[in-house]
């Protein structure tokens, strides 16, 4: 595997999309030094490439991939890998508001706490946070599936309309069209298969834990339940 | 957009405060270049009842003195100097004693009165530095990397309705009580909901910026023995809109978000600092943590030393 490394020290966040674009081209691997929480690190990387951030991103890091598998080594800010497509971005921190906001596809990983709206408008895809996920979690979520190892706070899976919220933790209150279910044996197996992976070592009794939060609806807003889904 | 920034050294001794948040808000450039400001505590060692005045004056003939006159008027002025600025002002940074706190206000508009003269602030217990630009060109200006303290503000502007100029430049200043300030990210949207009633009580508004209701509103429940943690909880209760902000007082800081969360906000803190700033790449200017927490939509944060 041949590698690349950028440094990113007092460079704009353009300069560096441009290096790592060019790079791309004839390197598997890309490796980001001193990323000092800069801001779009990774924007519309569209080539299927190993891109490791040595440090902290800043807002929409990975927004629009497609393809590229992204580990952070530090904490990402607002909006770590909107709308990707494909792909997966792997956070060992924690990770600002709306993580994963509008994904298509692809997995989404933070290994401690995640703040607000994770999940928003996704309509596919994988969110795995191993801490505790804020407010509105699953806002208006159209597809795909979020995993919450701790807890999650007021409003969780508010207005959503397709997918489901794994939570082992607590649930602190429901949005408006949630529901809480229990898990089944396809759940956990689905789980058990999926969690280690990402280095998430849980026993037993912490699979059967979990529950989820599911659309009340398909169509809570207008037409007929029936209608749809 | 808006940057806003906070430090605290937790032992209570001088240190390089100036420098801090000049490198954190230097950080936060990308939210706002139209103007920034500073409020760095407890480095002026002023004696009981003398203050510091930075009044913004035209490059006018004879204005100066006509300021000088205005204070001299009401106290003696025992040192003075003069900082340039740009767009044909200086500011005029006079320090004064008074006999009670009482006749800061009315002095200040006694100043105000004046044709093309503005006071920035007054204060006792923090240099407030605040001007139009970059925050680079203002540290240069001020020599704010110089500056000591014990804990500070700092904010850079993105301006969204009010004017851009040094006056509507962060932090704002109450003087309800001594030595309040604030800087703010955001809206308040019920701006004439809190802004009625504390007129009401007398508080005078010298703007319309919902940033000033705030840290009028904010020295009001301390002047009624709310303590900051109380009167920033409060806040986040009584106002609507996206913001979060950031409050300096003589003993600390704090910040307060919106119930929804729609501003950012971040804090870290080791032995020696608590810090909080609008991204993470602001506290990474004055710490090496890999913990950082997000505040939460409605929740508060306060370090007092």
């Amino acid at each position: 595997m041949s590698e690349f490394i950028i440094n990113a020290e007092h460079q704009p966040p353009r300069e560096v999309n441009r290096a790592i674009r060019k790079a791309a081209r004839e390197y598997s691997k890309i490796t980001i030094k001193n990323p000092n929480a800069m801001h779009y690190i990774a924007a519309g990387l569209v080539d299927p490439i190993e891109l490791v951030i040595d440090g902290s991103a800043g807002y929409f890091a990975g927004t629009m991939i497609h393809g590229a598998k992204i580990h952070i080594r530090e904490n990402a800010g607002w909006f770590p890998a909107d709308n990707m497509t494909e792909g997966e971005v792997v956070i060992d921190g924690s990770a600002g508001d709306g993580v994963g906001q509008g994904i298509y596809g692809g997995t989404v990983v933070v290994k401690r706490d995640v703040g607000s709206r994770t999940g928003e408008i996704m309509k596919n895809g994988t969110i795995i946070v191993g801490g505790n996920s804020g407010f509105m979690s699953g806002l208006f979520m159209m597809g795909g599936r979020i995993i919450i190892l701790g807890n999650i706070s007021d409003d969780a899976g508010e207005s959503i309309i397709r997918g489901a919220i794994y939570v082992r933790g607590s649930i602190k209150s429901l949005g408006k069209n949630a529901k809480v279910e229990e898990i089944d044996d396809e759940d956990i197996k689905e789980l058990k298969e999926l969690l280690p992976k990402y280095g998430f070592k849980l026993e037993d009794d912490d699979y059967n834990s979990f529950r989820k939060i599911v659309p009340r609806s398909n169509r809570p807003f207008y037409g007929k339940e029936s209608e749809e889904g | 957009m808006c940057g806003i920034a906070g430090v605290v050294f937790k032992d209570k001794k001088l240190h390089p405060v100036g420098n801090a948040l000049t490198k954190m808000l230097d950080a936060l450039q990308h939210r706002g270049p139209d103007s920034a400001g500073f409020a760095i505590y407890g480095g002026l060692g002023l004696e009981e009842n003398e203050y510091l005045l930075n009044i913004e004056v035209k490059e006018k003939s004879g204005l100066l003195e006509s300021v000088k006159n205005t204070v001299n008027k009401a106290t003696p002025i025992k040192k003075e100097e003069i900082i340039p600025s740009v767009e044909n002002y200086i500011i005029y940074r006079c320090k004064i004693g008074l006999k009670s706190f009482s006749e800061l206000k009315p002095l200040i508009m006694d100043i105000d009165k004046i044709d093309d003269v503005i006071v920035l602030n007054g204060a006792h217990s923090f240099e407030m530095i605040k001007d139009v630009g970059l925050v680079k060109d203002i540290a240069s200006r001020y020599d704010t990397r110089s500056k000591m303290g014990t804990h500070g503000i700092g904010h850079t502007r993105f301006s969204t309705e009010s004017l851009v100029d040094r006056y509507h430049a962060h932090p704002f200043q109450s003087y309800i009580i001594p030595d309040i300030t604030v800087v703010h990210n955001g809206q308040i949207t019920n701006y004439w909901k809190i802004r009625d009633p504390l007129e009401r009580k007398g508080h005078i508004f010298e703007t319309n910026n919902d940033t000033e209701c705030i840290v009028h509103y904010i020295a009001d429940k301390l002047s009624e023995g709310y303590k900051l943690e109380e009167a920033l909880e409060q806040s986040v209760i009584d106002m609507d809109g996206p913001f979060s902000y950031i409050v300096g007082t003589p003993d600390g800081v704090g910040i307060a978000k919106d119930q929804l969360g729609l501003r950012p906000g971040v804090m870290a803190e080791n032995n020696e600092i608590f810090a909080i700033a609008s991204e993470e790449v602001s506290l990474r200017e004055v710490m090496d943590t890999h913990d950082i927490d997000q505040i939460s939509p409605g929740e508060t944060r306060a370090y007092t030393i």
